[in-house]
């Protein structure tokens, strides 16, 4: 049994979002796309930091050459500025909002829910699983994994959540399977 | 009698001489005219410099030169700053710092980068040096706010902190309480790096009221906008500044406050900082901008009008660091308002998405170039490129020194003509006689090479990535370029033959990196048996080279030349190829 639910990360407020990005679906049932990405040799870590951050769409590490700690200030404050926004404090680009739409397969209404409140997948997952009525004892059956802009499937616990959760790439498209 | 005249100059008289020669090339020219010269010339020196922190040990720089004081010490490869050379590879101060400590009680100045620095070391800084005046910290790491605490409380002298790009481990922000109330001599204070939550602003305050020769002053983010007044109504003399977060509920009397005390700043000539900025407070600057001759506003993510309306009131300006939120057109203003600008950098907002958000294309860089005279260091980040641009930029700039361009998609050809980027490059290597430092992107055949190796015989640094096709790209480099220091290379299809052929070339420069190439492990082992006094280190990830066949190229290659011989505080994967031609493993 597969739930399909889409979460879509666009501004709120916008009705479209051409791509699913959120997934709802057992294990087994999913076809996670072995190839991982740039995720290997010890570049995963819990910390966002330096060494696990890659410019995603080619998995390649340090490129484009930004230094490391400019990147970290700006996303910082691009992350702020933009759940500012939100807020009503000030205007700005709203294209980056932290906001997550989501939809369940043979549900009309679509939910909201706010990735900049959760610190980790675990969170997310339990939010999502209270908000979809999904017992507890099923959770173990459940793996989060997303689908990227390129349409591989990747496993959600790969990608430090600090990183999944500021990557603009990855806002824009991500899909999670869970 | 005459021969004997030439060298009757008493010691004195030349020691007078050489004081007025501060440069470090003209020293090391000066200590090889002759033994007599080499000697004085040691006995004098009073600020050191390595390049190459594992090019020398510390005990041979303190046997060399007995009375110096000052030491700037660099660590790590620039490609460090991407992520490229993992944690743990080295650059450890601390060995340095125990054998000043030793010998040099009266040092004064440090100064380091790309180092990994520890409480201890810095600890033992505070400890050893009674009249350390002088620390400067870029992009180093290793060390928390205890250590800051520890400089703080003990170095009555201390003239100048300065963290440039550090990682530091914010404990507590309580670390500048340390400096005592005693304490006055403060002049500059560089602090923007540093992350805490909480700032202790009342001991900031208070120190910044005392210190009454207070000239830098770059504050945190964590210093709001309606502090700043209170902290800048007792620094009227300061002639550098950078905010903290620019960003407050828009209050008028918050506003008025600011913009009064700002006013009242007349030595003001640099700013920086305004993070989180509100287009709302931005006019506050406005009566200090006709004499700004240096604005950092790379973190200021305020779009084109706004950039545009700031730029526009600095006609001084020299010198500036901006988002390309700045755009074309902002940069057209730039290029008619700013006739003095030195140098730009424009950064980009979004560097991973995959397609533009902002209107900053070539046309910009072609502006500035055309409008601004003085031109002359430029770091550029933008989506597309044409021959016909950077030529029209090389002719209209040849003053440049520093051209650094990066078309953030690897391999992007010229968008007019599909072309590589080859000849417009060539044309900046060709026009610009003085270039000293240049890093290529876009689409890059060898002959972008030949050019650089015909035409760069200044060029000291040079970056490259995703470029090239064969061994003679780069060995048109290694065998061209005669004043070469420094090449780093990422991801270029260059080999064995190459870096062989030209082994000799690398004695005579500081460094080269090269990575995700396809160098052999055999070249490596090769290379570092022959050539003894270069350090042939293999960085691999993947486990020891030698469990691979030889002719497998390794992960990356750094290769500096050295009198030290091979280190010794290498991690577990990095291998160093030394005239056994075997693996030494740490």
């Amino acid at each position: 049994m597969c739930m399909e639910l889409q979460l879509g990360l666009a501004p709120p407020g916008s009705d479209t979002w051409s791509r699913p990005l959120l997934k709802l679906g057992l294990y087994e049932d999913i076809n996670v796309n072995s190839k991982k990405r740039g995720f290997d040799h010890g570049y995963l870590e819990d910390e966002f930091s330096a060494a696990s951050f890659k410019n995603y769409e080619k998995g390649l590490v340090g490129w484009p050459p930004v230094k490391t700690w400019r990147r970290k200030k700006l996303r910082c404050q691009v992350h702020n500025h933009m759940t500012a926004a939100e807020n009503g404090c000030c205007g700005g680009r709203a294209s980056n909002s932290t906001y997550v739409k989501v939809k369940m397969e043979g549900v009309v209404i679509a939910r909201k829910i706010d990735i900049s409140i959760h610190q980790s997948f675990e969170t997310l997952t339990t939010t999502l699983m209270t908000m979809f009525d999904i017992f507890d004892e099923n959770r173990r059956s459940f793996k989060l994994t997303y689908q990227d802009k390129e349409g591989d499937w990747l496993i959600a616990e790969d990608v430090p959540w600090r990183f999944w959760c500021s990557s603009c790439d990855l806002g824009r498209s991500g899909y999670f399977c869970l | 009698m005459h021969k004997k005249m030439a060298f009757s100059f008493p010691d004195e008289v030349l020691e007078h001489v050489f004081s007025f020669i501060q440069s470090d090339k003209d020293r090391n020219a000066v200590s090889m005219v002759c033994k007599s010269w080499y000697e004085i010339e040691r006995w004098c020196r009073r600020k050191v410099f390595v390049g190459n922190c594992y090019a020398v040990s510390p005990r041979m720089v303190i046997r060399r030169f007995p009375e110096f004081r000052s030491i700037e010490l660099k660590g790590k490869p620039h490609f460090a700053d991407f992520n490229l050379v993992p944690d743990g590879w080295g650059g450890y101060v601390f060995p340095w710092i125990a054998e000043m400590a030793g010998a040099y009680p009266w040092l004064e100045e440090i100064r380091l980068k790309r180092m990994v620095v520890t409480d201890e070391s810095l600890e033992l800084i505070a400890k050893s040096f009674k009249n350390f005046k002088v620390l400067v910290l870029s992009s180093c790491e290793g060390f928390s706010t205890d250590g800051l605490a520890a400089i703080a409380a003990s170095c009555k002298n201390l003239k100048e902190l300065d963290l440039r790009d550090c990682e530091v481990d914010d404990l507590s922000a309580h670390w500048l309480s340390h400096f005592p109330e005693t304490y006055t001599s403060l002049v500059s204070l560089n602090i923007s790096c540093l992350g805490s939550d909480e700032a202790s602003f009342s001991a900031l305050e208070r120190l910044v009221r005392r210190c009454t020769n207070l000239k830098t002053l770059r504050l945190n983010r964590a210093v709001p906008l309606d502090k700043i007044a209170n902290i800048l109504r007792h620094a009227p003399q300061l002639v550098e500044f950078g905010t903290g977060t620019y960003t407050a509920d828009v209050r008028p009397d918050v506003y008025s406050d600011l913009a009064g005390v700002l006013s009242s700043c007349k030595e003001l000539k640099s700013l920086s900082g305004f993070w989180d900025v509100i287009p709302d407070y931005l006019p506050a600057i406005y009566p200090v901008c006709s004499k700004l001759t240096s604005l950092n506003l790379s973190y200021a993510t305020i779009q084109s009008p706004d950039l545009i309306k700031l730029v526009s009131h600095c006609p001084n300006l020299q010198r500036l660091l901006v988002l390309d939120y700045i755009e074309d057109s902002g940069l057209e203003v730039l290029a008619s308002s700013c006739k003095d600008l030195q140098e730009l950098r424009v950064f980009p907002s979004d560097p991973f998405g995959a397609e533009p958000n902002v209107s900053l294309t070539e046309q910009g860089l072609v502006a500035v170039s055309l409008g601004c005279p003085k031109l002359q260091s430029v770091l550029y980040f933008c989506r597309r490129m044409s021959n016909e641009a950077l030529v029209t930029i090389a002719r209209s700039r040849p003053n440049f020194t520093r051209f650094r361009l990066c078309i953030i998609e690897p391999k992007t050809a010229d968008y007019l003509t599909l072309e590589p980027l080859d000849v417009g490059f060539g044309a900046i290597v060709q026009y610009c006689k003085d270039l000293r430092r240049l890093s290529l992107s876009g689409l890059l055949t060898d002959r972008v090479f030949e050019y650089i190796g015909t035409y760069a015989k200044k060029l000291e640094m040079l970056s490259v990535a995703f470029a090239g096709d064969s061994d003679l790209g780069l060995h048109h480099v290694l065998s061209g370029c005669e004043s070469l220091r420094k090449l780093e290379i990422r991801d270029c299809p260059f080999g064995d033959k190459a870096l062989l052929a030209n082994a000799a070339k690398l004695e005579t420069m500081r460094s080269l990196w090269i990575s995700s190439c396809a160098v052999s492990f055999a070249a490596c082992k090769l290379l570092g048996q022959k050539m003894p006094r270069l350090n042939v280190e293999v960085i691999d990830e993947r486990g020891p080279p030698d469990s691979r066949p030889e002719n497998c190229p390794v992960d990356k290659l750094y290769i500096y030349r050295s009198i030290a011989g091979p280190r010794f505080d290498m991690p577990p994967f990095v291998w160093t190829m030394d005239e056994d031609s075997g693996l030494r493993l740490s």
